[in-house]
């Protein structure tokens, strides 16, 4: 039970803490002041700079005080680079911004790789150049920790004042309110910009070289980790995303509270899920105190942050264009279903994952692409189903448990949405990106637990947080156990999501979404029930990842807490805007090159963040539109060859020697499809 | 507004001179009462009574007790320099924004419990000043969208694909696509609305408000945007408009002499009071008025309305002389 107790190293360990976490709130502030975008790359930023640090200090032996400046120059550069590279994105939405420092992010992990950054040993302790430490009671404070006391509050008082009397400060508030405005009377916007990265950059290197010495070099990539980003944010959230004084020292706060709360919670197993239950709550009741405020005084950005900016390429009403398009998909679905044949176990089983990430993706691009709901959470809820995959699986047939599951979600995913009535755009996205957390920490590795009052237990988690097998059930009366038979299982629950998916993009569901999503006031005004249709996006994406849930469940088997990481909720909404976000097509292409693409190359963080980094920046970079688009101009382009073969046949000239129909290799870029496409209507 | 909008303009609504009214029937089949609402939707055009109404923002009394009635069947034209709280009083009609004090009614049911899409079902109907519509959706769809705030198919009918949900969507297209038919919209069907030049986008508004039904109709700046010439077109259009509908409509527009020329009610505010109301012809010559808002110049009330030929040279002055010119007072 709880026993109340304040003891000052607990408190003083806790403002250690929570320092590092008003540094990075510091630098989410700074960005959010200048460019209006919570940018998720803060933490990583630094990090290259910090393992840089150590190859100096350690590998060439440098002087710490010269490998610390190299390393902070390192940073600030690598700031202003980031800068440079998303300047691009000037006049874009700033979700897409956001998820574009995602892709930032990852891309940066991947700099830490590189054999002139990466120190040769790590789980090397990180140099620290002083060795003072003191006591508190038994307590040791570290020298790292003292340095941190030491050097935090001094970096973060010399920012703040830099932002006070620089004129730079005026000019970084003036870009965000109105950036044309403030361009048109003289401020230097991009510059302005440039010099917040470059700041930033610092920072989070000040961050990341102060919260390193208390780990081992390799776990460095914590920094980013959506745990530690989140607690950031709640600060910077308090300091209303304006203040940097305010949410520095909210960052003390939310460490001391945390370090306060998982000593007085005794139980050791559930104490850190109730400690990650209580910070939920915080969080969400700061976005909906602070965030809700702030967005009634800057419509500026709400306004500009659903255009998405679609090409429009979509409706055009020509029956031949259309036929093509058709045919190309009917000769991808026959391909996929013949695939299972010809693939080896571990291919198929590639396969149903893809074919489930695929269900997860389109459920997001109900949510996000067409209601605008930015969700960083659907992960969360493909956890729902998956839960309940584990406790019911055995006892359910399969055919009921879908459904069943997928309405259980559908309810879930209501309730998260409810906040998305008073907060939108990017403060929606941290409220899912708290609810998927919480999921993971808290709920599912909870196995049960006791309902205070009246004493019952409720066992709602995994029921075995660290390792929770299921078997694979029969459909029909057919056994799923095989790898191909689950192949087919997932392609068939695949299509049938797509098919749903069609049918409410067609038939009337999306343009209520979208109508809610583009002018809330029109659509209401219209007679369109806003609450109810925005409702509504949550219930249908949360029926498809509950399903989808279960499908996944089943296909792993084996899972645990670390299944349903945050992370992989970002690596979703990766796909979605790879494929073109608000693309049915789009989000089953996105699920393909995500999923395939790292087990074509083998299967690691590294690959994985290739090629979900990288594709992000170059997608949201250079092709808007997503896979999407690529897919749809290649339609465009064999409906044009069709059209062309047709007009010389009815012109009288002989067919000639056809060339032989090419059948393009590579699944991912669909080029096989299309390819295919026009051969079937030459024949 | 250059000259490609306007002729795109021209296209779709100078066709739709003369077949607006063929199609009057149109707008009564399928339109049921709402069967979900509190009050079951009237028939006709509606009555609107506004009495002592007061919005406020922050410490800006932007509409300060206002007290109008509106007549069934009416065009009530509501003028006044920028500011004075002309658009506030639309938005708290259509419940966008919610009074402090004073009440709303309409046919004297009190409509302080309804929110903007109940106001909606009951027929009050309303255009926007900017006119941005949904800038990704298609003309068709958003015209679509008008159908489905009145016939509104469920979720799982409609994934189902059930007989009846079938029916509804085929029954919502048929009346679209005689809208966009007598609109002359047929080009732009499959054209987002967000790519379409703010002509078009006011004639797909319009093309809204007929599909909609509206008892009481209430447009802001109609002729925003738009050039002189077409903004002239407006005056059958609008009557039309009314005729078809069968609606109230309370209209609010810098083009002064439009709204005298259309209006049998001219009410004019100032600071969020009515200064004068009547018919154009007392307010016209009313000396408060002059002082209020014209500009005490008789050439701003000449500039629009192709029936007075005797307004001399001022045709080539600006859309919104009022605008201009209240600053010279």
């Amino acid at each position: 039970m709880i026993a109340v107790s304040i003891p000052s190293s607990v408190v003083i360990e806790g403002a250690i803490l929570g320092l590092n976490y008003g540094l990075l709130a510091t630098g989410l502030v700074l960005i959010y002041r200048t460019n209006r975008v919570i940018n998720f790359a803060q933490g990583q930023l630094g990090v290259v700079a910090a393992v840089f640090l150590v190859k100096l200090y350690y590998d060439y032996g440098i002087n710490y005080w010269a490998a610390l400046a190299a390393a902070l120059l390192l940073a600030a550069a690598v700031g202003a680079l980031s800068e440079l590279l998303l300047r691009r994105l000037f006049n874009r939405p700033r979700v897409m911004v956001m998820v574009a420092t995602i892709g930032l992010s990852q891309v940066l992990f991947l700099f830490t790789l590189f054999p002139f950054i990466r120190p040769k040993k790590l789980f090397r302790n990180f140099p620290v150049p002083v060795n003072w430490s003191f006591h508190i009671g038994t307590f040791l404070f570290s020298p790292g920790e003292v340095v941190t006391l030491i050097v935090a509050p001094i970096v973060a008082l010399g920012l703040a004042a830099f932002i006070r009397f620089s004129p730079w400060g005026l000019a970084m508030r003036a870009s965000a309110e109105n950036a044309d405005s403030a361009r048109l009377s003289g401020v230097w916007v991009r510059r302005t910009s440039t010099v917040a990265w470059t700041l930033a950059g610092a920072l989070s290197a000040f961050t990341a070289i102060l919260a390193s010495p208390s780990s081992q070099t390799s776990t460095l990539t914590e920094v980013l980790s959506p745990g530690l980003l989140l607690l950031a944010l709640l600060a910077a959230l308090l300091g209303g995303m304006v203040s940097l004084p305010v949410a520095f020292m909210a960052g003390i706060g939310v460490g001391i509270v945390q370090d306060l709360l998982l000593w007085n919670i005794t139980n050791p197993s559930t104490g850190s899920a109730q400690v990650e239950l209580i910070l939920f709550v915080l969080l969400q009741l700061a976005l909906l105190v602070r965030a809700a405020s702030l967005q009634k005084s800057s419509r500026t950005a709400e306004r500009t942050s659903w255009m998405t900016g679609t090409v429009g390429f979509r409706h055009t009403g020509d029956v031949l264009r259309k036929r093509v398009g058709t045919t190309g998909v009917l000769g991808v679905v026959v391909v996929a279903a013949l695939l299972p044949l010809v693939l080896d176990v571990d291919r198929s089983f590639l396969m149903s994952q893809i074919c489930i990430y695929g269900v997860i993706a389109l459920s997001l691009t109900v949510l996000t692409g067409w209601a605008g709901q930015v969700s960083l959470g659907q992960f969360g809820l493909v956890a729902v189903g998956a839960d309940m995959a584990a406790h019911l699986g055995g006892g359910i047939p399969l055919i009921l448990l879908l459904p069943f599951a997928g309405v259980a979600t559908g309810i879930v995913s209501v309730l998260v949405g409810l906040t998305a009535l008073r907060i939108r755009g990017l403060y929606l996205a941290v409220s899912t990106l708290g609810f998927a957390l919480f999921m993971q920490t808290s709920v599912l590795a909870t196995s049960c637990w006791t309902l205070p009052v009246v004493h019952k237990t409720i066992c709602s988690g995994l029921p075995d947080p660290q390792s929770t097998l299921i078997s694979r059930p029969t459909l029909f009366g057919l056994g799923l156990t095989s790898e191909r038979a689950f192949a087919w299982f997932s392609l068939a629950v695949l299509i049938l999501s797509i098919l749903m998916v069609r049918v409410w993009r067609d038939r009337g569901i999306a343009r209520r979404l979208i109508s809610v999503r583009d002018n809330e006031v029109a659509a209401g005004s219209a007679g369109i029930p806003v609450v109810r249709t925005k409702l509504m996006a949550f219930a249908l994406s949360g029926f498809m990842a509950g399903y989808a849930g279960v499908c996944l469940a089943f296909a792993t088997e084996r899972f645990s807490t670390d299944t349903f990481d945050p992370t992989v909720s970002i690596l979703v909404v990766s796909m979605v805007v790879i494929g073109g976000i608000d693309s049915v097509p789009g989000a089953v292409l996105g699920a393909l090159y995500l999923e395939g693409l790292p087990a074509i190359f083998g299967s690691s963080t590294t690959v994985e963040f290739l090629t979900s980094g990288f594709g992000l920046l170059a997608f949201i970079l250079y092709l808007p539109g997503g896979m999407a688009e690529v897919m749809h101009r290649l339609g465009d382009l064999a409906t044009a060859g069709v059209v062309q073969l047709r007009a010389r046949r009815s012109g009288g000239s002989s067919p000639g020697p056809e060339p032989p129909p090419t059948v393009g290799i590579d699944p991912a870029t669909g080029k096989l499809t299309e390819a295919g496409a026009v051969a079937e209507l030459r024949s | 507004m250059s000259t490609d909008d306007a002729t795109t303009t021209d296209d779709a609504t100078l066709t739709d001179d003369g077949t607006l009214t063929d199609d009057a029937t149109f707008t009564d089949d399928g339109r049921e009462a709402r069967p979900s609402g509190r009050k079951t939707r009237g028939e006709g055009p509606a009555r609107l009574d506004v009495t002592d109404l007061v919005v406020s923002f922050g410490g800006l009394r932007a509409v300060d007790k206002v007290t109008v009635s509106i007549e069934p069947g009416t065009i009530v034209g509501l003028i006044g320099p920028n500011g004075s709280g002309k658009t506030t009083l639309l938005d708290a009609v259509s419940g966008l924004v919610a009074p402090e004090e004073g009440s709303l009614a309409l046919d004297g049911e009190d409509l302080a419990d309804y929110i903007p899409e109940e106001r909606a079902a009951l027929g009050v109907v309303r255009s926007f000043q900017d006119c941005r519509l949904y800038p990704e959706l298609t003309v068709q769809d958003t015209l679509m969208l008008c159908e489905d705030a009145r016939n509104s198919v469920s979720v799982l009918s409609t994934t189902l694909q059930l007989p009846w949900a079938r029916r509804a969507e085929r029954d919502k297209a048929k009346a679209v696509d005689r809208v966009i038919g007598s609109f002359g919209l047929e080009r732009f069907r499959h054209h987002l609305t967000g790519h379409l030049s703010t002509g078009t986008r006011r004639v797909v508004d319009l093309a809204s408000i007929v599909l909609a039904g509206p008892r009481l109709l209430l447009l802001d700046e109609p002729t925003a945007g738009i050039a002189q010439r077409e903004a002239e077109a407006f005056i059958p259009l609008l009557r039309q408009l009314q005729e078809v509908t069968g609606s109230t409509i309370l209209l609010v527009e810098h083009d002064v002499p439009l709204v005298f020329e259309l209006c049998s009610t001219v009410i004019i505010m100032q600071t969020g009071s009515v200064v004068i109301s009547g018919s154009p012809d007392v307010v016209r010559e009313d000396p408060r008025a002059l002082a209020a808002y014209l500009g005490a110049s008789d050439a701003a009330l000449n500039v629009t309305g192709p029936a007075r030929s005797d307004a001399g040279g001022a045709g080539g002055a600006g859309a919104d002389p009022g605008e201009s010119r209240a600053g010279d007072t």
